[in-house]
């Protein structure tokens, strides 16, 4: 009925079923609602954090998968970033990418992850890692902005 | 808390020599001023202990300078926030760094007066204009935002520059006339200079100016740029706060579940070995649902899965889409039955000039072409699902949901809890999407019912994905039939024009939903035809006809709304009568509009910038064309596609607007693509079926959307006629299914006539 792992670099232990699904025990137990629902079943991406590093649909990660492991949020992913904000989220920022917003903590979590295993990702390599939805159609400023992320990142930011 | 400052008749007077006193009015803007003068409705909570100063409803100014607007509509990703805090920004010369929004209290001051009466028949606007002031009918909606705050937001903040320079002429004794404001800081010609901040308490506390008039657009200098959108750095840090992330102290949480039809009421709820699982708090029943409170949504939509709710009663439904298109197709050959049992359609004629009938009947058949054409359901499927949180306790009632009409919330929460309206606070977040769906209110409707069950504590009410896809209020299916008459003496060769539509009435089947006393034939509908009573197209016998009927299916305003389908129909239609006529189809419609050079600019910008002539780079590739006016701004899109086994991919969209003047020019262009996106889900992809009464589609696997992959490559020309404002939030939508259809005909020679396109 309790899990401990490392979550944004803090070890937590969180009071929740083994069944329970990682993305409502972050937002209901861990009080962390940047990581969203929006289909429940793997398909859209908008519950995406970082299981050791690795881009993880949290709606079907049952919290007993996750014991012992390192996960990382939207909330962290910048906190290691001068000013707060990831390479991948300051080139949101001037790409201006978010509308409503909501698919977009999913995104970043995917973008940043597709970044480290590969800096200068091609139009197909980004295509293959981000599978996301997002309703508002975002796609133009976001495929720009992966690109200048990864120019920021190289650059050292 | 703020405490609310009111309209204070002792304030200190001293005159200002403003010059802004204006001479006769028109009346627009009289009424446009009376938004921001009106003493009464001076209420915009500000944080006295901060030292803040409040000018009227829009604005206050703190002492470090910051500028606060309030923000009376809601922000779903269009900008909004945004668009409405650059009025402010111009008109008081701000440095944008130090301009932020908040949500607007609900008063009657911050009506959306525009969306109504564009919703109105002609005789009716006035009317309406005047309802919705005294209603204050809050919305956000038909891509009304921007054109209704236009006069009164820029009216007000130029009405608080006046208050600012007159204190600072006062204190500093120089002329008015010789001081400006640049980046938020007051300059005298002698080198003086000190910010805002310091003269807003003295200036508020001045009577407003008779008038205020705000700059002409020579003078502008945010308007027309692309300042960073205020909500985009929150957006990106997980910090900005939906509807579903509110967590008030002691929240509970409740699922939902409806019964498997589209209509029809609850008539038993079967627990599995009637059981009812321990993690359930409480139960609610309501006529078509059964929702459970526990202390976790999963744990109360878990419990959900062990519940079969059985439907039926008087208005149960069965009706399958197959059977649907058959009746509406027997519609359009006169047929009188209509789709409710003992219901007959309702005709009415939108628009008849000449004599298109005449002219048909007497035509040869090789001079005529007919065509039918259909658009399914759709459903919205807002990336963020329905749900609203509500306590009530100790009298009063709060609400948290991102909702397109926090009045009508606020009416409701009162009449359901048996509260006065002042008892009620709208809490609304960000919107994860919004797209029209968020004007219903059923969802507030249960988490209402269900806070009453758990004594003060707030209750957290979300859909599940599939609960929002099985019951959404949907885009109306719509069915169409159209007869030309080539030849003779008509405009560009086309003689007559018939188009008869079957759908029904998405005005009526809301007033329904919300009240379900309404009810009865209703006035026609502008949204049944908008985008094709009312086509730039100068036909000289033209006839629109539309077959009314009732479904018992939930409807709702779908982005673009009449236009997602009309623009399909005409522009698609359009188009094969170019082929028939052996014209091409951008020539064609310029030929169409030899009368209305404004249309005809923007498709010859959308086409030059498209290159329309140049080649393609192989012939499975296809180039389509259209145009629609909607929402007062007029779209041209250009686009390629490429088919590969039988599969259309597109690869570009170039489009032209022409919105009057574009305000924000990235986020016009933003909202161009995303509305196209939108589109072209719709287009290729997803339709909503009804089987035996029940949705087939339940999540994004079965009713997908675009993704990054699919997205083609978009370029976007701004056309600004300096004609007035129009909207910009939907009208991306309207052209892109028929510019589509038109690119896959001329790869394939197939003309597809059904939504979603298919060439399987
Ligand atoms: S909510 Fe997890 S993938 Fe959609
Ligand atoms: S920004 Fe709205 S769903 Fe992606």
């Amino acid at each position: 009925m309790s899990v401990t792992f490392v979550l944004n670099d803090k070890s937590t232990t969180l009071n929740a079923p083994d069944d329970k699904p990682l993305l409502w025990a972050l937002r209901e137990d861990a009080n962390l609602v940047g990581t969203k629902y929006g289909c429940g079943i793997a398909v859209c991406g908008a519950c995406t954090v970082h299981v050791d590093g690795v881009p993880t649909r949290s709606c079907v990660t049952p919290c007993s998968a996750i014991a012992g492991k390192s996960v990382t949020t939207i909330e962290a992913i910048g906190s290691k970033s001068p000013g707060g904000f990831n390479a991948v989220q300051k080139a949101w920022i001037e790409h201006q990418v978010p509308q409503c917003g909501y698919c977009q903590s999913g995104f970043i979590m995917a973008a940043t992850a597709l970044l480290e295993k590969t800096p200068e990702p091609t139009d197909d390599e980004i295509n293959a890692a981000i599978t996301n939805l997002c309703r508002c159609g975002t796609y133009p400023a976001m495929r720009a902005a992966i690109k200048k992320a990864a120019q920021l990142k190289k650059a050292g930011a | 808390m703020a405490a609310t400052k009111r309209f204070a008749k002792t304030r200190r007077a001293f005159l200002i020599g403003t010059g802004l006193v204006g001479g006769a009015l028109a009346v627009g803007a009289t009424l446009a001023w009376r938004r921001v003068a009106n003493a009464e409705t001076f209420i915009l909570p500000v944080d006295a202990a901060k030292g803040e100063a409040a000018f009227n409803a829009w604005l206050k100014i703190a002492p470090d300078s910051t500028i606060t607007v309030a923000v009376p509509r809601q922000d779903m990703g269009q900008g909004i926030y945004t668009m409405l805090a650059m009025y402010v920004a111009e008109e008081l010369d701000a440095d944008w760094s130090k301009v932020k929004v908040v949500q607007a209290p609900i008063s009657v001051i911050y009506g959306n007066t525009t969306l109504l009466a564009d919703g109105a028949p002609a005789p009716l606007k006035s009317v309406m204009v005047t309802v919705s002031k005294v209603l204050g009918l809050q919305t956000t909606g038909g891509s009304t935002s921007t054109r209704d705050g236009w006069m009164p937001m820029r009216m007000a903040a130029a009405s608080a520059r006046s208050m600012l320079l007159g204190v600072a002429a006062a204190k500093w004794n120089v002329p008015f006339s010789e001081l400006t404001i640049e980046k938020s800081v007051i300059r005298h010609k002698s080198g003086k200079s000190a910010p805002i901040g310091e003269f807003a308490k003295d200036a508020a506390l001045l009577p407003a100016p008779k008038f205020a008039t705000p700059k002409p657009q020579a003078d502008w200098k945010v308007l027309g740029t692309s300042p960073k959108r205020l909500d985009v750095p929150e957006k990106v840090n997980g910090a900005a706060q939906f509807g579903i992330d509110v967590r008030p102290e002691g929240l509970l949480y409740a699922a939902v579940k409806h019964i498997n039809m589209v209509s029809g009421t609850l008539q038993e709820v079967r627990w599995k070995n009637g059981v009812v699982p321990k993690d359930v708090l409480h139960q609610v029943r309501g006529s078509d649902w059964l929702a459970v409170i526990a202390t976790s949504s999963w744990s109360a939509q878990k419990a959900l899965e062990n519940v079969e709710l059985i439907g039926g009663g008087d208005n149960a439904t069965v009706l399958s889409s197959d059977v649907l298109t058959a009746r509406y197709n027997e519609i359009l050959d006169g047929g009188d039955r209509g789709v409710m049992p003992g219901s007959r359609p309702l005709r009415r004629e939108y628009a008849n000039r000449g004599d298109a009938p005449k002219l048909i009947a007497a035509a040869q058949k090789n001079q005529v072409v007919e065509a039918a054409y259909s658009v399914p359901l759709a459903a919205h499927a807002t990336m963020e699902p329905m749900n609203c949180t509500v306590r009530i306790a100790n009298g009063k009632v709060d609400v948290w949901c991102g909702n397109q009409a926090p009045t009508l919330l606020q009416w409701l929460a009162a009449s359901s809890a048996g509260v006065s309206s002042d008892n009620v606070t709208i809490h609304t977040p960000y919107l994860g999407g919004g797209f029209g769906r968020r004007v219903d209110l059923e969802v507030v409707r249960q988490a209402l019912a269900c806070a009453k069950r758990t004594n003060g504590k707030p209750v957290q009410l979300i859909w599940s994905r599939e609960q929002d896809m099985r019951h959404d209020a949907y885009r109306p299916a719509v069915s169409c039939k159209f007869t030309a008459v080539l030849g003779g003496n008509g405009t560009a060769g086309v003689s007559a024009w018939h188009h008869k539509l079957v759908g029904p009435s998405v005005m009526k089947a809301t007033a329904v939903r919300l009240n379900a006393a309404a009810g009865g034939d209703f006035p026609p509908d502008k949204t049944n035809c908008e985008g094709a009573a009312d086509l730039p197209y100068d036909f000289t016998n033209f006839k629109v006809d539309h077959a009314q009927v009732d479904l018992p299916v939930p409807l709702g305003f779908w982005r673009s709304v009449g236009h997602s389908f009309n623009a399909f129909f005409v522009e698609s239609f359009v188009d094969e009568l170019a082929f028939a006529l052996k014209k091409d189809p951008y020539l064609f419609r310029l030929e169409l509009l030899k009368n209305e050079p404004r249309f005809a600019k923007v498709l010859d910008a959308a086409a030059s910038a498209a290159q329309w002539s140049a080649p393609l780079p192989s012939k499975n590739w296809g180039r389509g064309i259209a145009i629609a006016e909607s929402f007062k701004s007029i779209v041209a899109q250009v686009v390629d596609v490429e088919i590969i086994n039988k599969k259309i991919h597109v690869r570009r969209v170039v489009s032209a607007v022409d919105c009057g003047t574009a305000l924000h020019p990235d986020n016009t262009k933003a909202q161009i693509s995303s509305g196209a996106i939108y589109g072209l889900s719709a287009a290729l992809n997803a339709k909503i079926t009804l089987k035996d009464g029940r949705v087939e589609q339940g999540n994004f696997n079965d009713y997908p959307m675009l993704n990054l992959a699919e997205c083609p490559q978009f370029e976007t020309v701004i056309v600004n006629s300096g004609e007035p404002l129009g909207g910009i939030g939907e009208v991306g939508l309207p052209p892109v299914a028929p510019a589509l259809a038109n690119a896959v005909f001329m790869a394939t020679g197939k003309r597809l006539r059904d939504l979603p396109l298919s060439l399987a």
